[in-house]
């Protein structure tokens, strides 16, 4: 010890006495230790027992209330397809009562256990430390050996222990390192989720084309070809199902969709050797508690059109059956909505705004309220809104149009056009202009909705309106013979209608003024197209007649295509294609 | 008169009416017939401000008791009741919530986030330990900080780390308060308040993984003193680093030490240093060189280190929630998962370009790679410093509590015989003698 003159630094033999021996003699006569020593056990048994009560508890949560949640979910998506099984409703009342009961009352078991826990803990810790202070510690120096030495090791130990700690971070890093990392700049990555603006009109990704407008924006399509004879004609390839749908193509891939009691399908054409690529099988989802399917005479199982943004191709069906496949066939997703009530079969093709898909699922009469307009996360097929609509079955297909700076869903059912704002369904305006069995699909074209009231009239409406537009945004309408089946096609100032028995009219945009009719005496069921200065129209006998879109009629050519045809034509750059009744056409050069 | 009377009957009725108005919900919630009390979502429940400003008060005033039972008092015995009060206090009634530690991260995001201020009552749990630990060492950690104290309770049969594991062990601190500082910064996670390993036993309930690391704490705290504090408290490093240089401290005698050895292994943090011995002549040149090298190994270090950090952006960035929903969105997009999450269905949702998130992602990316350099570096000048410091020799000649390492718990005291003298001559001075 060291030595200091200082007596108040001495320690007095008392001292120290006092810090060697109290505790011994604490220890030996105390009788409170066996009573710490009991309190100690006794919270250590009750904590144990709580904590295992606790654990109990816990398992339960995690394994029985998930499977009578599982339980309720199925009773849930039964009762989807059987709204008015009370009993069913019953016995989902029955089990969601008793899964929130259980719940509760493990929730709250579990929050008196942790309180008991708690306080039995505490009782643990009072008890041994009670107890330890009737056994205290006592100094117990080490031997005295030789520091030096002890000194360095612990130095050369410690640098050692930090060396360590240095490359076990470095491992560290080069483990979290090793994983390949996600390049968002990297070539496979798509950069937007949908197509721009530009990707849209080089292609033909919907029912008469970019916008549903039956405008081509290629123009030096063919203007001769001869299907019987072969002359311009690239490649012709047999469709495995029927269908009435029009061809759709996005970059060197032709999609069509087939149907029939024993299958639905989607198929991928090579848009240059017309090789079948893929053919998707859209699986029919079971419904039990519906009638079993009949398709009509007039539709089929594949009326609508397939729509297509690029990444993936979508196809809805007669059955109410939607698929979604990417550009590989691979089936992303399948979703089953209610078979439609449509006098004629399901007709509405699909469209698309942005990743969303939109589907206008008119059906029953304006009362049975079962119409609305669906739209669905085209990714993952989820519903992202869902809007009633007041009309009855129709068997038009919803345009998308930028009118100003804001996007329109704009749709036409008996007996209102109605716009939505696609990114919500929010409506946007209504107008009460057409009624009965309505066919041709709305345009949009210089300004102005188009839309037709079938034998009866065009109504040209302005679409900057909000709420019920009926008395105030026509712009104007005539009363005519107009359409049942063909949309209409129109530019800037001129506005073609094609009836079923051949009657073409042209109409001035700015305010319905007829500049002329011509009676092509044979029959459509194909809507007109629009190629720069040429109006495309095809027969059903497969006939093409090319007219000059102008204030005067003008037939420019006439193509045979030598099989019959009730799908619109496609086009693309430098080439048409053209589904008949039994075979896909592609029309052009053998070289585009 | 009468006219009077009705003033003051009305301007009373007033100003009771503005007392209730306050207390009214604007929105009420149903009355239940059954006497059922809605649950309160959130933990700790939502307080009136003022109750915020006496838990300021409350640990301020714990501060300075602290201050006094340590330095002055000496009694384990009183500093055992303030630690076990503010364990209750800032523990259990307050629900670990707002605590010193955490409180990093909220001053590091105002820094980095304009858009963020840091509440007030925040800023002084953040600030006031450490103003007291400047000048009367980690007296925070001695009675104020219910996450010592919950292991320092716990601590029934200790075993002494050796000091050259306590080195390598005590790096983790380091790198946590770097990870913590990176990460809030770039606004990403606040991990300590993410990975309280006590947390959930202050609120009696959590996330289970989180009460099996605090039960795992607590069992290793039974034999290991206050595991949380010596081995990965950000906040227990800056308190390290003040308390180095703070203006008092614990001593282990209360006056002059007479190396009696008696503290020896009293300590169950290990925070006692031994008197050493010379230089040894043998080790001098070797040492000499030693610390050379080190000093010249700290730039590269340093370096290596912040090369390393930045390195690693594309895994740190991670955890920010925008990374994860760009990656996510990605595998997706590209085929190489199956099916969608709740968040990568919400983002489709919005409409918005799938080229907008990649580029957000690619900033944050960005931002990382800075911060990394500084966390890597920072990691890379600890390591280097540590190595210096154990290459350095140095002397002492008595039995001292180590000024970083002292948590300032007082069960040193009670070993010295001077501190018994002390306290006979303390009962003698009141009239209570042997």
């Amino acid at each position: 010890m060291k030595s200091s003159d200082d007596s108040t630094s001495k320690v007095s033999p008392n001292a120290i006495k006092r810090v060697w021996e109290a505790p011994k003699n604490v220890r030996a006569t105390s009788p409170w230790y066996g009573s710490a020593v009991s309190t100690a056990i006794v919270g250590g048994v009750l904590s144990l027992i709580v904590l295992v009560l606790i654990v109990l508890n816990h398992f339960q949560v995690r394994v029985i209330l998930p499977k009578l949640e599982k339980e309720l979910e199925v009773l849930k998506e039964e009762i989807r397809s059987q709204p008015d099984n009370e009993q069913l409703l019953s016995r989902i009342r029955q089990l969601d009562l008793q899964i929130r009961k259980m719940r509760i009352r493990r929730l709250d078991r579990s929050r008196k256990g942790s309180y008991l826990l708690l306080g039995s803990l505490v009782v643990l810790l009072i008890g041994v430390k009670w107890a330890d202070t009737f056994k205290k510690k006592m100094p117990a120096p080490r031997l005295e050996q030789d520091k030096q030495d002890e000194q360095v090791r612990q130095a050369v130990r410690a640098r050692w222990a930090v060396t360590a700690g240095l490359a076990a971070l470095g491992a560290g890093a080069l483990f979290l390192a090793l994983p390949a990392d996600i390049d968002f700049s990297g070539a496979g990555a798509r950069i937007t989720s949908y197509p721009l603006a530009e990707e849209i009109n080089r292609n033909w990704p919907r029912f008469r084309g970019p916008g549903g407008l039956g405008i081509s924006a290629h123009t030096n399509v063919p203007t001769n070809w001869n299907g019987r004879t072969g002359e311009g004609i690239v490649w012709k390839t047999k469709v495995p199902l029927p269908g009435l749908n029009s061809p759709v193509i996005w970059g060197e891939k032709v999609f069509l969709s087939g149907g029939d009691p024993n299958a639905l399908e989607v198929y991928c054409f090579d848009a240059l050797s017309g090789g079948l690529l893929w053919t998707g099988d859209v699986k029919r989802a079971p419904k039990p508690d519906e009638e079993p399917f009949e398709a009509r005479e007039d539709t089929g199982f594949a009326a609508p059109t397939v729509v297509t943004d690029g990444r993936r191709v979508y196809a809805i069906f007669a059955t109410g059956d939607v698929g979604c496949f990417d550009f590989d066939g691979k089936n992303l997703w399948n979703r089953g909505l209610e078979t439609p009530d449509s006098a004629y079969g399901y007709a509405s093709s699909l469209a698309m705004y942005r990743n969303l898909l939109l589907i206008q699922y008119d059906q029953g009469a304006v009362e049975d309220e079962k119409s609305k307009l669906i739209a669905l996360d085209g990714f993952s097929g989820q519903t992202v809104w869902e809007r009633k609509r007041p009309v009855g079955n129709s068997w038009t297909s919803p345009i998308v149009a930028k009118v100003g700076n804001e996007y329109q869903v704009i749709t036409v059912g008996d007996p209102w056009v109605i716009s939505y704002a696609p990114a919500d369904g929010a409506e946007i305006w209504r107008g009460k202009f057409v009624g009965g069995d309505l066919a041709p699909s709305p345009i949009y074209a210089n300004g102005l909705v188009f839309a037709i009231e079938p034998y009866t009239k065009l109504v040209a409406i302005r679409p900057d309106g909000r709420g019920d537009v009926t008395k105030t945004h026509i712009a104007w309408s005539v009363e005519d013979g107009t359409p049942d089946i063909c949309s209409p096609v129109g530019n800037s100032e001129l506005i073609f209608l094609l009836t079923t028995e051949g009657l073409l009219i042209c109409y001035k945009v700015a305010d319905g003024t007829k500049f002329w009719e011509k009676d092509l005496e044979t029959y459509f069921r194909a809507s007109p197209s629009l190629v720069g200065d040429s109006v495309y129209l095809l027969s059903e006998k497969g006939t093409m007649f090319i007219i000059e879109a102008g204030i005067e009629y003008k037939e420019l050519a006439r193509c045979e295509m030598g099989e019959g045809c009730c799908a619109s034509p496609a086009f693309a750059d430098g080439r048409i294609y053209i589904r008949g009744l039994e075979n896909l056409y592609c029309i052009g050069k053998e070289t585009p | 008169m009468i006219r009077f009377g009705h003033i003051i009957v009305g301007v009373a009725v007033l100003l009771s009416l503005c007392a209730v108005v306050p207390a009214v919900e604007r929105f009420p919630p149903p009355e239940f017939e059954s006497g059922y009390e809605r649950p309160s979502p959130t933990t700790p429940h939502p307080r009136q401000d003022i109750y915020e400003y006496i838990d300021v008060v409350v640990l301020l005033t714990a501060l300075c008791l602290s201050s006094y039972l340590v330095l002055r008092n000496r009694s384990r015995r009183a500093i055992f009741i303030l630690m076990v009060f503010s364990l209750l206090y800032f523990g259990f009634w307050r629900k670990g919530c707002v605590c010193p530690i955490g409180a990093i991260q909220n001053v590091v995001l105002s820094v980095f986030d304009r858009d963020y201020a840091v509440p007030i009552v925040v800023a002084a749990f953040f600030l006031l330990p450490l103003v007291f630990t400047l000048f009367f060492g980690r007296i925070f950690c001695a009675a104020v900080c219910p996450l010592g104290a919950i292991q320092d309770l716990v601590l029934l049969r200790p075993v002494s780390v050796p000091n050259w594991l306590e080195s390598g062990l005590r790096l983790f601190a380091y790198v946590y308060l770097g990870a913590t500082v990176l990460f809030a910064a770039t606004g990403s996670a606040f991990l300590i308040c993410r990975y309280d390993p006590f947390v959930s036993f202050f609120h009696l309930s959590g996330n289970l993984n989180i009460v099996i690391l605090g039960a795992c704490f607590l069992v290793v705290g039974v034999f290991i003193g206050r595991p949380y504090c010596r081995f990965v408290c950000p906040y227990g490093v800056i308190l390290r680093q003040l308390s180095r240089v703070s203006k008092w401290r614990v001593t282990i005698a209360p006056d002059e030490c007479v190396q009696c050895r008696l503290c020896e292994d009293s300590c169950p943090f290990g925070a006692i240093r031994e008197p050493t011995a010379d230089w040894p002549a043998s080790e001098y040149n070797k040492s000499k060189k030693r610390l050379a090298f080190v000093i010249f190994l700290l730039p590269v270090l340093i370096f290596i280190g912040g090369w390393i950090g930045s390195g690693l952006r594309t895994v740190t960035s991670r955890m920010h929630a925008t990374v994860r929903l760009a990656e996510r969105v990605y595998l997706e997009e590209n085929g190489k998962v199956e099916g969608t999450t709740d968040a990568s269905s919400a983002f489709r949702a919005t409409g918005k370009e799938v080229k907008e998130l990649y580029a957000e992602a690619s900033n944050i990316r960005a931002e990382f790679g800075l911060g990394g350099w500084f966390f890597g570096g920072f990691v890379g000048l600890v390591i280097g410093l540590k190595l210096v410091g154990l290459s350095v020799w140095r002397q002492r000649t008595d039995y001292e509590a180590d000024r970083a390492s002292c948590l300032a718990c007082g069960r040193c005291f009670e070993y010295c015989p001077k501190e018994q003298v002390r306290l006979k001559k303390a009962k003698e001075a009141i009239g209570e003698s042997q």
